[in-house]
């Protein structure tokens, strides 16, 4: 895959009809419970793949563990991964830790794709179809969790979209057709929306009022819950995003980071019917249409209130 | 000033966890400084929805909120779209007898309810409201619809327990008469249906 869209994960053709596709990410809790963070990050790690069109094959632990912590937490993270793993179809084959002052726990994963046909960022089509996989929120709703301003209760339905794997939405994706896709992780939606544009003269619209967001998402935003990263991706893609009239803290959770989010797809637009029904019956998180393709007009993406 | 809240170097949530402590305590008027954006917005939008008035100053090390207590009675910002409005659904059927037409009623207004522009910010479930949301009721897919949109639906943990129920909830997200008081006692207006 070329570097002019940045993509999910890198590819290396092994032979004519086989290729690798590699990634790698890790990071701290995000929530309290060992076993369920450990799902998360397996979740978010193989997503890559998942978005590449890849099949996942093999995980490497990444662990990064205070000792005074004691083993017990370590060990249910590892088994949340592995579990995950062992869902995904593929086999945690070793790995590595080192002592940290702050746990961090992911995978470097590997999978197989055959050549031609991975999915990319790049490949939308003026009049294709925006369609999401799963809400949006895990950013504000972390850190809200951090703050006490919410119980680990209350965001136990981003918990659930967080450990959902992109599997059937990925498989879901090839079947309707999809000619782009990407995942939605640290850059927000807006941020890896503008990533499937590229510099070719390709823009994209967005409904804001069609966004899924997480329960309490918004509510949590305007208590000031909003992360560091959603204002940093503001900063860094604001310039290429025209959102007049959209209210301020909806944009801002437009660039709300993700953890383990869903797929981001470009649907041909005679697919609609199908594709959300197909997407819906293969993903348990659903599937939302969010905005469409289009020529670039005054902004790469504009968003409507 | 009675206090002032340093939380520079700190990054979110600490600062608004700071100023939400320092005005638990306080009894007047206070400062929080930070050195980054995201927590001046953060702190300012925290600040407002608990009834403050803010103003930020620009300075040397980032920024400078002062931050006066109960002085301004707009209300709490809300999320976009939202009126500032909440629903109590307190049975599982509309009007005052259980009856065939009470839950086709109550199916029609929850169905109504999710195809407005002005959506309420919470709905609040409890008695048999809370059977509205559990197992094959008609009326999960209009929740689920309402929580796809934004809508917080606050579903009653004694009253799942008492049918059976928890196990069963299909849309919203198990809460307690503490979480419930405090959103009804905070909604702009609060209707019973």
């Amino acid at each position: 895959m070329g570097l002019e869209t940045p993509d999910d994960a890198a590819v290396f053709r092994l032979s004519e009809d086989l290729a690798l596709v590699q990634t790698l990410d890790f990071f701290t809790p995000i929530v309290d419970d060992p076993f369920t963070f450990g799902q998360i990050a397996a979740a978010n790690a193989l997503s890559d793949i998942y978005a590449m069109g890849g099949r996942p094959i093999t995980a490497l632990n990444i662990l990064c563990w205070p000792c005074e912590l004691g083993s017990e937490a370590a060990v249910e993270i590892l088994r949340g991964g592995a579990e995950k793993v062992r869902e995904a179809g593929a086999a945690v084959v070793g790995g590595h830790t080192v002592e940290d002052k702050e746990p961090k726990f992911g995978m470097a994963v590997t999978g197989l794709v055959r050549p031609g046909e991975e999915l990319t960022a790049a490949g939308a089509r003026p009049g294709d179809l925006l369609v999401l996989t799963k809400p949006l929120g895990t950013g504000i709703l972390a850190t809200a969790l951090k703050g006490d301003f919410l119980t680990a209760a209350e965001v136990e339905e981003a918990v659930e979209g967080m450990r959902l794997l992109n599997a059937g939405a990925a498989r879901a994706a090839r079947k309707v057709g999809a000619r782009a896709c990407t995942d939605v992780t640290g850059f927000g939606l807006l941020g890896h929306l503008l990533n499937m544009l590229g510099e070719e003269g390709l823009g994209c619209l967005v409904e804001a009022s069609s966004v899924p967001f997480y329960p309490r998402t918004l509510e949590m935003a305007a208590m000031g819950m909003v992360p560091a990263g959603a204002h940093n991706n503001r900063l860094f893609y604001g310039g290429d995003v025209k959102a007049e009239g959209v209210d301020e803290l909806l944009l801002c959770a437009l660039f709300d980071p993700q953890t383990s989010g869903g797929l981001l797809l470009a649907v041909p637009p005679q697919e609609e019917e199908e594709a959300l029904e197909v997407l819906k019956r293969e993903n348990p998180a659903g599937a939302w249409v969010i905005g469409s393709f289009r020529e670039r007009g005054d902004a790469k993406v504009v968003v409507l209130p | 000033m009675s206090e002032t809240v340093d939380a520079r170097g700190l990054a979110c949530p600490q600062p608004v966890v700071l100023t939400r402590q320092a005005l638990q305590n306080a009894s007047g008027p206070f400062m929080v400084l930070v050195d980054n954006p995201t927590a001046r917005d953060n702190v300012a939008r925290f600040a407002r929805s608990q009834g403050c008035a803010v103003e930020v100053f620009d300075e040397d090390f980032g920024f400078r909120l002062e931050v006066t207590p109960g002085t301004c009675v707009c209300e709490p910002e809300e999320p976009a779209g939202a009126g500032s409005h909440l629903f109590v659904l307190s049975a599982d059927f509309m009007g005052k007898v259980d009856n065939q037409l009470g839950r086709l009623l109550i199916k029609a207004f929850l169905n109504t309810l999710a195809e407005r522009d002005q959506l309420p910010t919470h709905l609040v479930l409890f008695n048999s409201g809370v059977l509205l949301a559990c197992g094959e009721a008609e009326t999960v897919s209009a929740l689920q619809r309402l929580q796809e949109k934004g809508v917080a639906i606050l579903v009653c943990g004694t009253c799942l327990d008492f049918f059976g129920l928890k196990e069963q909830l299909r849309a919203g997200s198990v809460s307690n008469m503490y979480e419930i008081v405090e959103t009804m006692a905070s909604a702009g207006k609060c209707i019973t249906i």
